[in-house]
């Protein structure tokens, strides 16, 4: 059986010289009639490119294996793509707005809120959203799912399908309701952040680990009847569901951060995750420690830091 | 005069970031001006440089009134602002997005959570502040709905306009926002240009603020008279939208008073000079808002119309 494929122009705005900023879909429908719907979103974020990768591998499985789709699968695969050929975070245009504080956007906005406008119009009615983010330059992550507090307890028991190695509850803050997730989560859409790190580990293999989890995520929608890795139990994920659940762990002082790799590892409090140094007088000047024990989920790579960067930060929940 | 450090940012290989406030009179923290939140924002520093200079006059006079003071804030970004970087340089991030701010926080957030908790002591807060789109205004005071707000003082500015706008879900980590929440009636005064310094508009600001600070008592210096204000909201406000991209050729400018039908701009195609679309005003009043940049995409809102 085939599977419907469409490419189609969900937003569109004419650049001065010869140009459209679109924001396309590829959809993936089933023969069969089932009603069930996806949506992943990629690249609202120009300088994040795990995404494309994700969503190739998603739209070459569904291909090959076509009888085994069951619904609608529609992928979004880049929202900023000025920013794209920038390596750029923002919308390199006018006050380089970030694209993700400007949901849900407004038909009568700018160019930048009327694409946000037409692509939240367009997500609307879908079982599930996701929108892949990747890890900033600078920071070395676990997978992660990220999701409203508003569903969090309606999400977290099927967002385990999605076989995270962590999961996060975020605030019901303005920050996160201006967001793609969180406007759709204000629409009455499931939505959740899958936070990649494209520099961790071999590339295709961190590709692989969020893809499968896809599928075994789709499987349990009944989107899909093909063969899919078993997915963890929610309770052996660890899981913050509160602030008070991650620990920051920040440096003191100005200088370069060179880190004792410790991602995905169990510290203990005192335990070194990193040293700053003074290249121009030879000399360190602070050894940034744990100051409790946990999961270390998130850890700075080697880079400039200043008083207050975020180092590492650490899971104090070490199951949901 | 006193200098005050109001926060230090140490830095690697570059030099200390000092946040410097420059405080006048002594007793009740009456009124706070800021300036550059941005470092792309040099008419707000510009108009805060000539506030300090203004003030130094009137304090050395007496007229600085006994149990009243009032600080500027020239900049809380000069790190930035010698980068050349509109965001906060080390973490590409925008300080106006993270009030409150949070003491224990990232640089960013440090930042501006030290610099709230010295502001928010004021009475009045004042911030010379720059619009998200590029392009010009009729200087005015804005500020947001959230039922704290003051438009009745915001008139002692003496600027033909006081706009009242309802805030959006990302407003809601501004400074003009956060400073309402703790009890501090903040204006927003939108000086001209940002990038650039407009002399006529910086003369007009900088009244504005002495007139303001006569009007509430905290200084007694010479004036001059302002304008009887409007209060406006958003529904006072047409947008003019461009339906066409290319290049953008003005025929008015803020401020101008226009008839119904007029016409405001052309969008020519960059390519060969042909009219892509005629930009006609949909009612009689006076331009509030251009865009000044000289591309133009789809879509974009190029004009703001305060309707009659």
């Amino acid at each position: 059986m085939a599977v419907f494929k469409e490419v189609t122009s969900v937003a569109s705005i004419l650049m001065p010289i010869g140009e459209n900023w679109t924001v396309s879909r590829c959809r993936y429908r089933s023969n069969d009639g089932a009603p069930g719907r996806l949506c992943i979103a990629t690249g609202i974020h120009g300088d994040e490119r795990m995404g494309q990768l994700i969503v190739y591998d998603v739209a070459q499985r569904i291909q090959k294996e076509p009888h085994h789709l069951h619904g609608t699968v529609d992928v979004y695969p880049m929202l900023n793509p000025l920013g794209l050929d920038l390596n750029e975070r923002t919308v390199p245009s006018g006050n380089r707005l970030d694209m993700n504080r400007a949901f849900p956007g407004s038909p009568v906005g700018t160019a930048l809120e009327s694409i946000c406008y037409h692509l939240i119009e367009d997500m609307k009615g879908a079982d599930l959203a996701l929108d892949i983010h990747s890890s900033s330059q600078v920071t070395s992550e676990l997978y992660a799912v990220r999701l409203h507090e508003k569903t969090a307890d309606m999400m977290i028991p099927g967002a385990a399908a999605l076989c995270p190695e962590l999961m996060w509850v975020v605030p019901d803050k303005a920050a996160y309701n201006a967001s793609l997730t969180g406007a759709l989560t204000q629409e009455g859409v499931r939505a959740a952040v899958l936070m990649v790190d494209e520099r961790r580990m071999d590339t295709q293999r961190t590709a692989d680990q969020v893809v499968d989890g896809i599928f075994c995520k789709m499987k349990a929608m009944g989107l899909w009847s093909g063969e899919t890795v078993t997915a963890p139990a929610a309770d052996q994920i660890p899981c913050m569901r509160e602030q008070t659940d991650a620990c920051r762990i920040t440096c003191t002082r100005p200088g370069m951060y060179v880190p004792v790799e410790r991602i995905g590892t169990h510290v203990s409090a005192g335990d070194v995750l990193g040293t700053i140094i003074d290249a121009l007088h030879g000399d360190p000047l602070e050894n940034v420690t744990a100051s409790e024990s946990g999961l270390v989920f998130s850890q700075r790579r080697y880079s400039a830091v200043y008083p207050g960067t975020l180092i590492a930060r650490l899971c104090r929940k070490e199951r949901a | 005069m006193k200098k005050d450090i109001l926060f230090t940012v140490p830095s690697y290989f570059r030099d200390d970031m000092n946040i410097m406030g420059y405080r006048f009179g002594k007793g009740e923290k009456s009124c706070v001006v800021l300036g550059a939140l941005r470092g792309d924002e040099v008419q707000q520093l510009y108009v805060c440089a000539r506030l300090v200079s203004f003030l130094r006059e009137v304090e050395r006079d007496g007229g600085i009134m006994p149990g009243k003071s009032v600080m500027v804030v020239p900049t809380a970004v000069g790190l930035s602002m010698n980068a050349g970087s509109r965001l906060w340089a080390p973490e590409n991030t925008d300080i106006n997005r993270c009030f409150p701010g949070d003491l224990n926080g990232s640089t960013t957030e440090r930042i501006a959570g030290a610099l709230f908790e010295k502001l928010k002591a004021y009475k009045y807060g004042v911030q010379l502040t720059s619009f998200y789109q590029k392009g010009s205004f009729v200087p005015h005071v804005r500020m947001m709905e959230t039922g704290r707000q003051n438009p009745e003082l915001g008139c002692e500015f003496g600027l033909p306009y006081v706009y009242v706008r309802t805030p959006r879900i990302s407003d809601q980590t501004t400074l003009n926002y956060c400073w309402q929440q703790a009890d501090t009636q903040a204006y927003s005064l939108y000086a001209g240009k940002t990038q650039e310094i407009d002399e006529a508009a910086a003369d007009q600001t900088l009244r504005a603020i002495v007139r303001f600070l006569n009007g509430r008592g905290v200084i007694r210096s010479e004036q001059t008279p302002g304008q009887t204000a409007s209060v406006i909201t958003n529904e006072d406000i047409l947008t003019v939208t461009s339906k066409a991209s290319g290049l953008l050729r003005r025929v008015k400018h803020a401020g101008a008073h226009v008839r119904r039908g007029e016409q405001l701009a052309f969008i020519i195609n960059p390519l060969d000079g042909s009219v892509r679309e005629v930009l006609k005003t949909p009612a009689t009043g006076m331009l509030f808002f251009i865009q000044d940049g000289p591309f133009v995409t789809e879509h974009s809102p190029v004009f703001q119309v305060l309707s009659n």
